[in-house]
């Protein structure tokens, strides 16, 4: 334990010693700082000592509380805490590696009595500390200004601690191996970053792949509904059209109203087949493409989802409001549907697929691409000559 | 070269080390040393010539491609044995956030060495190396002389057994050489064992019992340095007048360990002799009539060894740096044979 906490307390002391850190630090305290500073009243927004009127933000709509959470989950979390102090932390702690592997000092490292797993397990250990206390300084003053100003006092705020601590720490394990392989700090970031936007870009096109295949199946059985209930029609149709009596001359002016109205249904029918053929089609080839991107998915780390499981874990926690209600027409993303499908019925049946996707499987598919990598930059940390 | 038995008591006990890099570059070519405990050992060689890969070999840094030996008594690569072993490697860097105290602190609590013990060994130490007035200083602000200075002290913060310093005096002033020295041999004086790997021939010289030197990969030579001199001590007579034949076959039945005199018209050169052994030839010069100008006694010093050592003894030309090409088989220079 001697030499692990001697690692991480170097682990500080690199961080400490980086101008870096202590402008994340204050960016994060103004980030806070600003958001204390927005108040919420009955006419509207108030910034500092300016009222801003707003119909849609103000105390008859939140309580200041609510305001404040959805302000934490809106800007906090999802661009701060997901984007602006996560790229942030992967530009400080990018050098950690490529220093600690740098000619005249890995020898004197190496040459102690510690194990190099544990050595470059460790110090990567202490790479995750950068963003461990950055999100929690943010986590802190944020738990303080929505329980001053919001008097609601929320200790699930602090799960965004090991959940982002976690995104960081697939993005970090990619940093490393580069660090590692290329000796360079520019390398890191940049190839980290790479990646990051690569697992973005998977997972934005899976969820294109995953509406476009819903609306289709959605589509797929309101066909066959409409197939069916026009095959009943047909059905009753013929049925009243049979013969009843002898020719009188009101009967044939109905028999022809009924022929007619067969021979319409008929196509109608031809009809709904034929598009409802065209529709499996397409339902099947989106199923195809969703399950290529579903698998390319699986295999890379789950960022988004990881910081939408910190949404949906504040949500659920520490009872914060989310608007998921919009104002936007019923417009379906993939074209005019051939059959009758709801946009709200899309996203349910949108949101219902994404729940079936349990937190294991966001987090362990996740972890399972940090070992794989971690692995990799192991492997080749213990085996290299330096 | 004489067969090394292996000793587990030593230091220092390797047979057959060898190294060869990606791109078949043959680093070390079968390194057989010797270092015993409590002596101050010199490894020396040109650029190249492997001293820090084997170095760097026994302190787990790189992977040896064959190695048979023990260090402190343990097979080459144990870890456990690490922390019984101080190490200053060539060019090192400390971390330049860190005080000089903190660098100390570090590699200590590195080296598993409690708390207290810490503290204590790192202010002896600070003071040993002359560097308590900066021990709060950021190491960003040292001279390389002090960076050396701290790293000797950061090589002894676990007590060694043995200590390798590599490089121990680059970039250090003539005081600081002298310190380092005093060092070194302060601490065989404890018992313990020092190896030095250097450029700087005469300071090895003045503080190194044994060395050994590495010439493209392989030890050409090692021993004590009266070892290994003994064969080119010699004394020169110098004299001006006509040397009669009697006197010249008188002078040249002096054998001495099988080797005769070598006589020029005006100097003769007796190997391998003692004062006592030159007397006769000095007595049939005499009464020769020639007048004896000088009587000389020459010990090679480390760097006529050195010199000879990476010289070619074909072409007399001074070996390329470098370890040597795969398909190349190494010469030992002429004259130098391995002892221990």
């Amino acid at each position: 334990m001697r030499q692990t906490w001697a690692i991480l307390l170097d682990a500080y002391r690199e961080l400490n010693a980086r101008k870096l850190f202590w402008l994340t630090m204050i960016l994060s305290a103004l980030v806070v700082m600003a958001f204390g500073l927005v108040g919420i009243n009955e006419k509207g927004l108030k910034l500092v000592v300016w009222d801003v009127e707003s119909p849609v933000v103000n105390t008859k709509l939140f309580t200041p509380g609510e305001f404040y959470k959805m302000v934490y989950v809106g800007f906090g979390i999802q661009f701060w805490l997901g984007w602006v102090a996560t790229i942030l932390g992967l530009v400080s702690t990018a050098s950690m590696i490529p220093d600690f592997v740098s000619g005249g000092s890995i020898e004197l490292t190496l040459s102690k009595p510690i194990g190099r797993l544990r050595l470059f397990l460790t110090k990567y250990l202490g790479g995750l500390i950068f963003t461990a206390a950055q999100v929690f300084v943010f986590s802190l003053a944020s738990f303080l200004v929505i329980g001053i100003r919001g008097g609601a006092w929320e200790p699930g705020l602090f799960w965004a601690v090991p959940i982002i601590v976690l995104l960081f720490s697939y993005l970090y394990a990619v940093s490393a191996l580069v660090g590692l392989v290329t000796r360079s700090t520019i390398a890191a970031v940049l190839l980290t970053l790479l990646v990051w936007f690569l697992s973005f870009g998977v997972h934005s096109t899976e969820q294109v792949m995953l509406g476009w295949r819903v609306q289709r199946e959605l589509e797929t059985a309101s066909g066959e509904k409409r197939l069916a209930t026009q095959q009943d029609e047909l059905k009753n149709l013929e049925a009243s059209a049979k013969p009843a009596g002898t020719g009188e001359a009101g009967e044939e002016h109905a028999e022809s109203k009924s022929s007619r109205d067969l021979e319409r249904k008929r196509e109608q029918i031809v009809k709904t087949e034929r598009d409802l053929a065209e529709v499996r089609a397409s339902t099947e080839n989106a199923g195809k493409w969703h399950m290529m991107a579903f698998a390319v998915k699986t295999a890379l780390p789950k960022t988004s989802e990881t910081v939408d499981l910190l949404r949906r874990t504040l949500v659920k926690s520490a009872a914060l409001k989310v608007s998921e209600e919009h104002d936007a027409p019923d417009v379906l993303p993939f074209g005019r549907p051939k059959f009758p499908v709801t946009l709200k019925s899309f996203q349910e049946r949108v949101m219902e697929v994404q729940n079936t996707r349990s937190v294991w499987w966001i987090i362990g598919t996740s972890l399972g691409f940090e070992a794989v990598v971690l692995g990799i930059a192991a492997l080749i940390f213990c085996r290299r000559d330096f | 070269m004489v067969a090394i038995p292996a000793q587990h008591d030593a230091a220092i006990d390797l047979k057959g080390v060898v190294k060869i890099y990606r791109g078949r570059v043959h680093a070390l070519r079968g390194i057989e040393m010797h270092v015993n405990r409590g002596e101050i050992f010199g490894l020396l060689g040109p650029n190249g010539a492997g001293k820090s890969t084997l170095v760097k070999i026994l302190m787990t840094v790189i992977s040896p491609t064959r190695c048979t030996g023990h260090v402190l008594g343990k097979p080459v690569g144990d870890k456990a044995t690490l922390g019984r072993i101080g190490y200053l490697p060539e060019h090192h860097k400390f971390p330049d956030y860190l005080t000089g105290a903190q660098v100390l602190d570090f590699y200590g609590a590195m080296g598993k060495v409690p708390r207290e013990e810490r503290r204590r060994r790192a202010g002896e130490l600070l003071e040993l190396v002359g560097m308590t007035e900066w021990a709060d200083k950021k190491v960003r602000g040292y001279s390389k002389g002090m960076r050396q200075r701290i790293g000797v002290a950061q090589s002894l913060m676990n007590d060694p057994d043995l200590v390798l310093l590599d490089e121990p005096t680059d970039g250090v002033d003539p005081v600081g050489r002298r310190d380092i020295r005093n060092i070194c041999a302060e601490i065989k004086a404890r018992g313990k064992t020092v190896m030095l790997n250097s450029h700087l021939l005469s300071e090895l010289e003045m503080v190194c019992d044994r060395v050994a030197i590495l010439v493209q990969g392989a030890v050409s030579s090692q021993g004590t340095i009266n070892e290994l001199t003994r064969d080119q001590e010699r004394y020169e007579i110098e004299f001006s007048g006509e040397l009669p034949v009697a006197a010249m076959n008188a002078i040249s039945s002096l054998v001495i360990d099988g080797k005769p005199p070598q006589l020029s018209p005006h100097k003769i050169v007796v190997h391998r002799a003692e004062a006592a052994d030159i007397q006769p030839a000095i007595d049939t010069l005499r009464a020769s009539g020639v007048v004896i100008h000088s009587v000389r006694a020459v010990r090679p010093s480390l760097e006529d060894l050195f010199m000879q050592a990476v010289t070619d003894p074909r072409t007399g030309q001074v070996l390329k740096p470098g370890a040597a090409p795969p398909t190349a088989r190494r010469r030992a220079p002429a004259g130098i044979g391995g002892r221990s």
